[in-house]
């Protein structure tokens, strides 16, 4: 019992925002129906994830909307040898390429926010170079009808997003590897001390952020059948915003798998909300906007009460 | 006694190293810019005319001046905005809009810096309280953004004069205006962030924190300071940029933010702060154009030369980092 209220109070906040963002939605748009919103998991939700993981590592990886976007080219590019096996490749391939980036700061030791902004571009470039500078598109059209099937409420897609995530979590939370990736974000000085393999959790950070991103663009393009060098370039703020609403910390070390579906949950109601009442696209990037503000400086709050109130017991103990 | 001779002289010896290390980090752009301009002016036959190099230049103007003041936000140990596109846009429709109804080009110009200036304090003064500056930067441009674009309702804002055009059509020797105004904001920027008390707080805040706080130095004071030069910057390049346009939407300039944020870490701003000057990001932001240039005029497509671009950005930033961790050992 007492876990369950632990729990709760663990993502109070993003709980309390997820419901009146939900009971808003159905106030200003009646029709509203909020398990459309979880279809947004193919590309948001593992997007973010991806960010997640890298952020708990205490890094960042900037390039992750550019690699879904080549993920999208490469699968129709790959489509006719069967647009699973399409899919496959093109996750191991980015998956690997996202391995060798994070060997590569690993033994460079150079800061992943300065070495992701250069391979932004250059894997942009390379997703121009394979789309050959224009849209493309699978020639058989009938080629992504399996993925319109349904599984109880989910399409085929929102059930792989939502096998990720949990894969993702079991990861983190139950495995050493993934919990030294919390150890690596929280203290890494201490972490390397104590014997954490420093190259190996860049590797394995970077591998799974790659490997998220190629997931969303990959599946993005095999359902729309289609791909564009300058596709989903949007992604990148609104997965951030995503891991960063859910209670992701950017310090590191900080943050779960439920914090990133939370995060996801609130984004995309917003975004289905606003777009089902036939807002703009630019009205929801404003609330993502305002709601990422929010949430920060709530949690810096927070965190300064808790701090003040800390000192304040600790004062009376003394004085006592 | 020998012994403590021969470590000495190892000292001496590795800081002769440690300057040449140095030398060569701080030198290698400009030697690079012009071994290119060398190589190009033989190999391209259009490249050395006076309409390239006023391209090249034209093209480096806005970048350049918003990367030189942007480097402040970065020597305060700041990272970068992550928010140029938005601001850029939102100063270009002030510009415009003010310009337009007042009928005088210098009265738009100001309202649109003041635009600038006052979302960069706002922002300034959140990075200040202690908030990650790529999240509040990032959270405040897709503000800026959605703002923008629903007061225009997603439009485009068009001059209604040419009239509003003449900072970018007035030119001196054949040299337009915003070249001249990227040398003077460039040395404007220079002189703030090294000659001045603000600047020397700017530099000791990213190169130690701790130390900077305790001996008096205001993380918000500076922080603010250092998001109030980049406005300024970013306001005049928003008012030149539309000047070339006249025109100006809320989708427009995407790939700007991380233009500038690639001139300042190839131009060789340490990313963690306290090192770097705004000349540097100034020449990064001319090397990028330069390069660019090149290619536009040789014929490489667009997917290629963003393929190129990469390369560039990753082997430079590389390359500078090694040099700077051999220096510092």
């Amino acid at each position: 019992m007492r876990s369950v209220s632990a729990w709760f109070g663990r993502y109070a906040l993003q709980l309390v925002v997820l419901v009146i963002v939900i009971v808003s939605m159905y106030a200003l748009y009646p029709a509203f129906r909020v398990e459309a919103s979880i279809e947004r998991l193919i590309p948001l939700g593992v997007i973010a994830a991806g960010l997640a993981v890298t952020m708990i590592a205490g890094e960042f990886d900037l390039s992750i909307a550019s690699m879904a976007a080549l993920a999208g080219a490469l699968t129709v590019t790959l489509s006719g040898l069967g647009l699973i096996v399409a899919v496959l490749i093109t996750v191991t391939v980015c998956t690997l390429f996202g391995m060798l980036q994070g060997w590569a700061i690993a033994k460079l030791g150079i800061n992943s926010l300065v070495f992701t902004v250069g391979t932004l571009v250059l894997i942009r470039g390379v997703t121009w170079l394979v789309c050959g500078g224009l849209a493309i598109s699978i020639d058989d059209i009938a080629a992504s009808d399996i993925f319109y099937g349904r599984l109880l409420f989910l399409s085929p897609l929102s059930a792989t997003g939502l096998v990720i995530l949990v894969a993702l979590g079991i990861f983190l939370s139950r495995t050493r590897w993934g919990r030294e990736l919390y150890a690596l974000g929280s203290s890494r000085p201490e972490a390397i001390a104590a014997g954490v393999r420093y190259p190996r959790g860049m590797v394995i950070a970077f591998g799974i952020s790659a490997g998220c991103g190629a997931v969303g663009g990959s599946l993005t393009s095999a359902l729309s059948g289609s791909a564009a060098p300058n596709a989903l370039e949007s992604m990148l703020v609104a997965g951030i915003a995503a891991a960063l609403v859910g209670g992701i910390s950017i310090a590191g070390g900080r943050g779960t798998m439920v914090n990133v579906f939370l995060g996801f949950a609130i984004i995309s109601v917003l975004a289905a909300g606003l777009a089902g009442m036939g807002a703009k696209a630019f009205v929801s990037q404003l609330f993502i906007g305002v709601f990422l503000l929010l949430i920060v400086l709530a949690e810096y709050f927070i965190a300064r009460v808790g701090e003040q109130s800390r000192r304040s017991r600790l004062r009376r103990l003394a004085e006592a | 006694m020998t012994t403590v001779q021969g470590s000495a002289i190892g000292f001496q010896e590795r800081a002769g190293i440690r300057r040449t290390l140095n030398a060569i980090r701080n030198y290698s752009l400009p030697i690079l810019i012009a071994l290119v301009y060398i190589v190009a002016s033989i190999l391209v036959p259009q490249f050395l005319t006076f309409e390239t190099i006023r391209a090249i230049l034209l093209a480096t103007s806005v970048t350049g001046i918003i990367a030189a003041g942007m480097t402040a936000i970065t020597l305060s140990g700041n990272l970068f905005s992550l928010g140029v596109t938005a601001s850029v846009v939102l100063s270009g429709v002030i510009y415009i809009w003010v310009g337009s109804a007042s009928g005088n080009i210098y009265i738009g110009a100001i309202a649109a810096i003041f635009a600038a200036l006052v979302v960069g304090f706002a922002q300034g003064f959140i990075v200040g309280l202690g908030l990650n500056p790529v999240v509040v930067t990032l959270a405040a441009g897709a503000i800026i953004y959605g703002a923008t674009a629903i007061v225009t309702g997603g439009k485009v804002v068009a001059a209604q004069s040419r009239e509003l055009g003449r900072f970018a059509t007035f030119a001196i020797v054949g040299i337009p205006l915003p070249v001249f105004v990227l040398v003077a904001f460039t040395a404007v920027a220079w002189f703030l962030t090294e000659r001045t008390k603000i600047g020397r707080n700017v530099h000791l805040l990213g190169f130690n924190k701790l130390t900077a706080r305790n001996s008096g130095i205001s993380f918000m004071g500076t922080t603010i300071w250092a998001f109030l030069i980049f406005s300024v910057g970013l306001g005049v390049a928003a008012v030149l940029q539309v000047s070339q346009t006249l025109q100006v939407q809320a989708d427009n300039f995407p790939e700007l933010t991380m233009n500038v944020v690639a001139a300042v870490l190839v131009g060789g701003t340490a990313v963690t702060g306290g090192d770097g000057s705004p000349v540097k990001s100034v020449i990064g932001a001319l090397f990028i154009a330069t390069i660019t240039q090149i290619m536009v005029l040789v014929g490489v497509p667009q997917g290629t030369r963003y393929f190129v671009l990469g390369v560039v950005v990753v082997v430079l930033v590389v390359t500078l980092h090694l040099l700077r961790k051999a220096g510092s050992r």
